[in-house]
């Protein structure tokens, strides 16, 4: 194995095009990458016979096809490790990966690291949402993209934000549109005393572009786009789901599906992740959607920005003003979109399920008494102990702890040291790991 | 239909069908296999996040130790399983 110069985490738009850089700049990288196949969830291909063409802006298209490109064109420079986790970094400074095609563990000592993990979706608690048949709306959508099949039966999208507009339109072009779309906010309505937002977001061709598409797609299938609804419980039946759907007006309304897909935005993700920042052992430079969720072809620019910052920590010079301009034209986007999406918050019913990990329940937070700060309602309430490390609790808990006085910040659920492993890894891994150690050729 | 067709893999003793270069989460959802068995706190293994984040998909493969059913390729002859043993689950224990 190469000893490369930085490592890579996560082979998805950012890390891509980090390694793309890193190798104009003559650094090597060593890429690590949780699937088998490079371009993250945005740019899931499709596996088996045939090929589907998704639904997608065609300027999306391009910027895909050229960073693929260029990608390709860097290979010399770049070592690829495929169904390969990064796990944590030992009392000595290295960076552990779980290569799970060899089945062992292996370390790495690189002169700086680039973490691009990608987002993780934002999904208020319901009553139900813990169900098997209730997905994530991006958790759908890159099945549907692997399979290039729709779900079967009867679809329900709901929660807030753009992401549920994309989905449906992919799903309806496809052959399976939504029964509806529940967007919580009310983004239509917003707009007549949001004019600035809504300057701001016209301002960006490619996004004015990709709404039409997807607009006229929901407007060919009929696909009704309730605003100001959301989604009060989902109950298990016979024959799949029953959803429960209320009105800010107080209209009630019930669906009969089989799939549900929920989806309240998208959020930064720094879960366990080591701090950016200059550290003795390694630079660290956090980029891309996981850093800040600006969309896939920032993450592209983000990857190049921050491929520039290794390059000049390690003695190159290099300018990254444009790179800084198109970022902050994203971050304005972003900033009147998330305007336009505004949705007051919904506090969960006793019966529902919080931390999905430990199936902890609002009524569970409600008895623990005792807990006064984040620290103590994970050890003694369990509330973020589970094996998701509060990904996709911290943001409930944490208001509900803010209701009754303590306040605390998200990320302070996971507590002060990152919980390493960041994933399940086999005893086997582990201990082909500690065999390894004594020969220092297995060292990356 | 060709080839790829004939693959299998196996959720408990049931044969699951899946295309070459599918993950497992992928071909379980096609087959109707949503419910992935019994989980801590009274819940069900399920897919969601899709990414390996929310780690609600796992499950093991061969009785080995668990795996995120939305990350792993499928292979032929795989017997997968629930990833918490079923005494534990019935006891309630958290792992």
């Amino acid at each position: 194995m190469t000893r490369a110069d930085v490592l890579v985490i996560g082979a998805g738009p950012a890390g891509l095009a980090a390694v793309a850089e890193l190798a104009r700049w003559g650094l090597t990288s060593l890429l690590v990458e949780q699937r088998d196949q490079v371009g993250g969830a945005i740019y899931r291909r499709h596996a088996g016979d045939g090929s589907h063409l998704l639904l997608m802006p065609e300027h999306h298209r391009r910027r895909r096809d050229a960073l693929m490109m260029a990608y390709s064109q860097a290979q010399q420079r770049i070592t690829t490790l495929m169904r390969s986790v990064f796990i944590g970094v030992d009392r000595d400074g290295r960076f552990l990966i779980d290569n799970r095609g060899l089945g062992q563990v292996q370390s790495v000592r690189p002169k700086a690291v680039i973490v691009a993990v990608g987002t993780v979706e934002r999904v208020l608690p319901r009553e139900g949402w813990e169900l098997p048949g209730v997905v994530t709306a991006g958790g759908m959508q890159v099945q549907f993209k692997e399979t290039g099949q729709t779900p079967q039966g009867k679809i329900l999208l709901a929660g807030s934000g753009p992401l549920l507009l994309a989905l449906a339109a992919q799903l309806a072009a496809a052959g399976n549109p939504p029964l509806a779309v529940l967007e919580h906010a009310q983004p239509l309505a917003s707009a007549w005393w949001q004019g600035r937002a809504v300057f701001n977001a016209l301002r960006s061709w490619p996004h004015v572009q990709e709404a039409a598409l997807y607009a006229r797609e929901l407007w060919r299938a009929r696909i009704p786009y309730l605003t100001g609804w959301q989604v009060q419980s989902v109950r298990r039946a016979e024959a799949g789901l029953v959803v429960q759907a209320s009105h800010s007006s107080g209209v009630q309304r019930t669906y009969a599906v089989q799939h549900v897909a929920l989806h309240d935005g998208l959020i930064a993700n720094a879960t366990g992740l080591p701090q950016a920042g200059q550290l003795a052992e390694a630079c660290i430079v956090h980029a891309g959607d996981g850093r800040e969720v600006l969309g896939a072809s920032a993450a592209i620019d983000d990857g190049r920005r921050a491929a520039q910052q290794v390059a000049r920590s390690l003695g190159q010079r290099c300018d990254s003003s444009q790179l800084d301009q198109a970022i902050a034209a994203a971050q304005r986007t972003q900033a009147a979109l998330a305007q336009l999406f505004q949705a007051a918050p919904v506090a969960p019913t006793a019966n529902t399920v919080v931390c999905r990990c430990e199936g902890l329940r609002r009524s569970d937070f409600d008895r623990l008494q005792v807990a006064g700060s984040a620290h103590e309602l994970r050890l003694v309430g369990r509330f973020g102990m589970g094996a998701c490390q509060g990904r996709f609790c911290a943001h409930a808990v944490s208001a509900l702890a803010h209701e009754r006085g303590i306040d605390f910040d998200p990320t302070a659920i996971n507590g002060d040291v990152p919980r390493w492993p960041l994933r399940p890894v086999s005893l086997a891994a582990l201990a082909a790991y500690a065999e390894s150690e004594s020969a220092p050729e297995s060292v990356l | 239909m060709s080839e790829t067709a004939a693959l299998h893999f196996y959720w408990r003793s049931q044969p699951v069908p899946f295309r070459a270069g599918e993950t497992l989460a992928a071909a379980l959802q096609r087959a109707g296999l949503s419910d992935l068995g019994s989980a801590v706190g009274g819940l069900h293994g399920r897919y969601f996040c899709g990414i390996g984040t929310c780690q609600a998909c796992l499950v093991s493969i061969n009785d080995a130790s668990p795996v995120e059913a939305c990350l792993t390729p499928a292979q032929e002859g795989m017997r997968l399983s629930p990833a918490l043993l079923q005494r534990s689950a019935e006891a309630g224990v958290s792992s």
